[in-house]
């Protein structure tokens, strides 16, 4: 288990390198930065952008600014944004922390419901009912988070709160991100679980005389909880690239909204910071569900060695 | 019996989406006849219109077999306020005379799909089926011309994102063990990265304002560079599982070069996992696309596409007045991904 954790922390830590130091390459390779709109502006001189240049480290090779950076980044300060002259670390943590509790209200919602339903279908065993979650995947599948986030945003003009409102956005927001993970989770739990179902050791359980409850949740959850985790985490990169979109549409103040006008403004500090907790974000996740894995799978943990 | 008729369901799945698919990339197509109008064209006395009132029967109570609107003008230009002038029908025709253009870059022609017949000196009244936007655009016009940079750029990204992947994943599958590990370490980093906000960090290097073609090539290869590793890990399984079987040893007892056995061995036997991966790439392109254009990074204005036909619908004050017409392009962008979900659907079944 500790050796698992280690190599994660060690692969991560070799990601976040690797990323932040391509992004930072590309970004500089292209040589526009916040400075070069002011060049447009013919009240500022030559000499203060030079000298802007110089306060801002901008002037020294990519090979030393990028050397500076992750010498500050390790002690957690990255910089100062251009656009709004507080540091980039404040900025970017407050800005997460309220893409975070979307988005882990948007996974608890999509969770509980894919196990709900799962869990009913397979104890209900109506055809009826297997085709009808069929078509909730199918239609999940197909309806983009964008088009979701604008009928919430026409929705909520018809409603009294208005879309300025903070519970309408969250909640909302939530559900817009939760819609396209319920596909993919509740295909994947219920294959799972119709697989198992046909198994040996259920058959036995049912022989013992157990409840079909004690049956579902006991025995037949646990195995197919460890793809459903695999599922978990790989979602999360796609659940973060959708906050952007409906963070923009919903105006919710998190990291997706934040790096958009970061990018649109050039706020190169911004863009890195961002870059660099999203990765680590999704990196944490993805750790964390094969940890979890781990722990409830014995056939990963033999496997493992 | 049970089998065929799934099979009979996974067939009409496929056959429905390629229809679906061929409608919409016929329309991008010949885009210039559907559309009434030049996309560009602004009418400065019409801006946000009401759709056009497609009538029947006039305000007398007489029925007319051919369809009609009235002319409709702008009485409140405040509040953007339209009144419907009733003194004189305009009939609607199929293949009327408009602006000029070049069908499919070759053919010169002025006939439209459908428009007003005008055949009098006085200039008839435009009809606009979505209405106008902020700058009096038409805006079906601009619609069916924006499904055109959307259905390019996503279907070349992904077959580049594909053949770089493929190449990755059977290069990794037929290597030793210590770099076939490390390849494979590379794609998982890839895969867990939160793409979208990589392309728009990577998007920020380059100049926001961007002419189509310089638009649509970058965002191509930022796709074909963020989107490949999901494939490459698919192909190596693939090509792990086959590689060992006993026919491939039989090409390679025949004397068969490895390059030989992997192009008419290995690859046609993997092909419909690897497809049904590629059905699944198309849509995340396309939805990336929109999204960037959306966001004011992809393609821009006057240059009409899906993403940025949706910005104006952030707008609320025009959203509350006309919903439906707003979010018209969010239609087309569900019709294609629904599209390509029945596509995935049908080969995935058949595949497993």
């Amino acid at each position: 288990m500790l050796k698992l954790i280690a190599r994660k922390l060690l692969q991560g830590l070799l990601m976040l390198f690797v990323v932040s130091a391509l992004t930072f390459a590309l970004l500089s390779a292209a040589g526009g930065d916040a400075l070069t709109a002011l060049r447009d502006n013919p009240q500022i001189s030559e000499a203060t952008i030079e000298r802007l240049r110089t306060v801002y480290g901008l002037d020294k090779p990519v090979m030393s600014r990028y050397g500076a950076w992750i010498a500050d980044a390790l002690r957690g300060d990255l910089g100062e944004s251009m656009a709004f002259r507080i540091p980039v670390s404040t900025l970017v943590w407050t800005r997460f922390l309220n893409t975070l509790l979307m988005g882990l209200i948007a996974l608890i919602m999509s969770v509980a419901a894919s196990l709900l339903l799962a869990v009913w279908s397979v104890r209900a065993k109506s055809k009826w009912l297997d085709r009808m979650i069929e078509f909730l995947i199918f239609l999940t599948a197909s309806t983009p988070r964008m088009v979701l986030a604008l009928l919430a945003l026409v929705l909520s003009l018809r409603l009294a709160t208005g879309p300025s409102n903070y519970a309408f956005q969250l909640i909302g927001g939530a559900i817009v991100l939760a819609v396209p993970l319920i596909s993919l989770m509740l295909a994947q739990l219920k294959n799972g679980l119709d697989e198992v179902m046909s198994e040996d050791f259920i058959r036995t359980a049912r022989a013992k005389g157990l409840s079909e409850w004690t049956i579902i949740t006991k025995h037949a959850l646990r195995p197919s909880l460890s793809p459903f985790l695999t599922i978990a985490g790989l979602s999360l990169g796609g659940l973060l690239g959708g906050s952007v979109i409906v963070e923009s549409i919903l105006g919710w103040q998190g990291i997706g909204a934040l790096v958009v006008s970061a990018v649109r403004g050039r706020d190169i500090p911004v863009v890195m910071g961002v870059v660099l907790i999203a990765s680590a974000a999704v990196w944490f996740g993805n750790a964390l569900a094969e940890v979890l894995q781990f722990a409830n799978d014995a056939r990963i943990r033999t496997g493992e060695r | 019996m049970i089998e065929r008729r799934a099979d009979a369901a996974i067939n009409a799945s496929v056959k429905a989406g390629l229809i679906i698919l061929a409608l919409l990339y016929a329309a991008a197509l010949l885009a210039e006849f559907i559309a009434p109008y030049n996309y560009r064209e602004q009418t400065r006395a019409e801006p946000s219109a009401p759709a056009a009132m497609i009538r029947f029967t006039d305000v007398n109570g007489n029925f007319h077999l051919r369809p009609f609107i009235y002319r409709s003008r702008l009485t409140n230009p405040r509040d953007l306020e339209y009144t419907e002038d009733a003194s004189r029908e305009y009939p609607l025709a199929f293949f009327v005379r408009g602006v000029p253009y070049d069908l499919v870059w070759l053919v010169r022609s002025d006939i439209h799909l459908f428009g007003v017949w005008g055949n009098d000196g006085e200039t008839a009244p435009q009809v606009h089926l979505l209405g106008t936007d902020q700058l009096g655009r038409d805006r079906f016009s601009r619609l069916v011309v924006a499904m055109r940079f959307s259905l390019l750029v996503s279907p070349v990204g992904t077959i580049l994102a594909c053949i770089i992947g493929i190449i990755f994943g059977a290069l990794s599958g037929y290597s030793r063990k210590g770099i076939d590990t490390a390849m494979m370490g590379v794609a998982d980093t890839v895969i867990a990265l939160p793409t979208l906000i990589l392309i728009l960090a990577a998007r920020a290097a380059f100049p926001l304002e961007l002419p189509p073609w310089r638009a649509a090539t970058l965002l191509i290869s930022i796709f074909a560079l963020t989107g490949w590793a999901e494939m490459a890990r698919l192909t190596r399984g693939q090509v792990v599982s086959v590689r060992d079987l006993e026919f491939i040893t039989a090409a390679s007892a025949l004397g068969a070069r490895q390059t030989r056995i992997l192009s008419a061995h290995v690859l046609p036997n993997i092909a419909g996992p690897l497809l049904v991966q590629a059905t699944l790439i198309l849509p995340a392109f396309f939805l990336a696309e929109v999204a960037l254009s959306f966001l004011g990074v992809g393609l821009q204005d006057p240059e009409p596409s899906l993403g940025n036909m949706l910005t104006s619908a952030s707008d609320l004050t025009q959203l509350a007045e006309h919903p439906v017409l707003l979010l018209s392009p969010a239609a087309v962008i569900f019709l294609f991904v629904f599209a390509t979900r029945l596509l995935s659907r049908g080969r995935r079944a058949s595949v497993v």
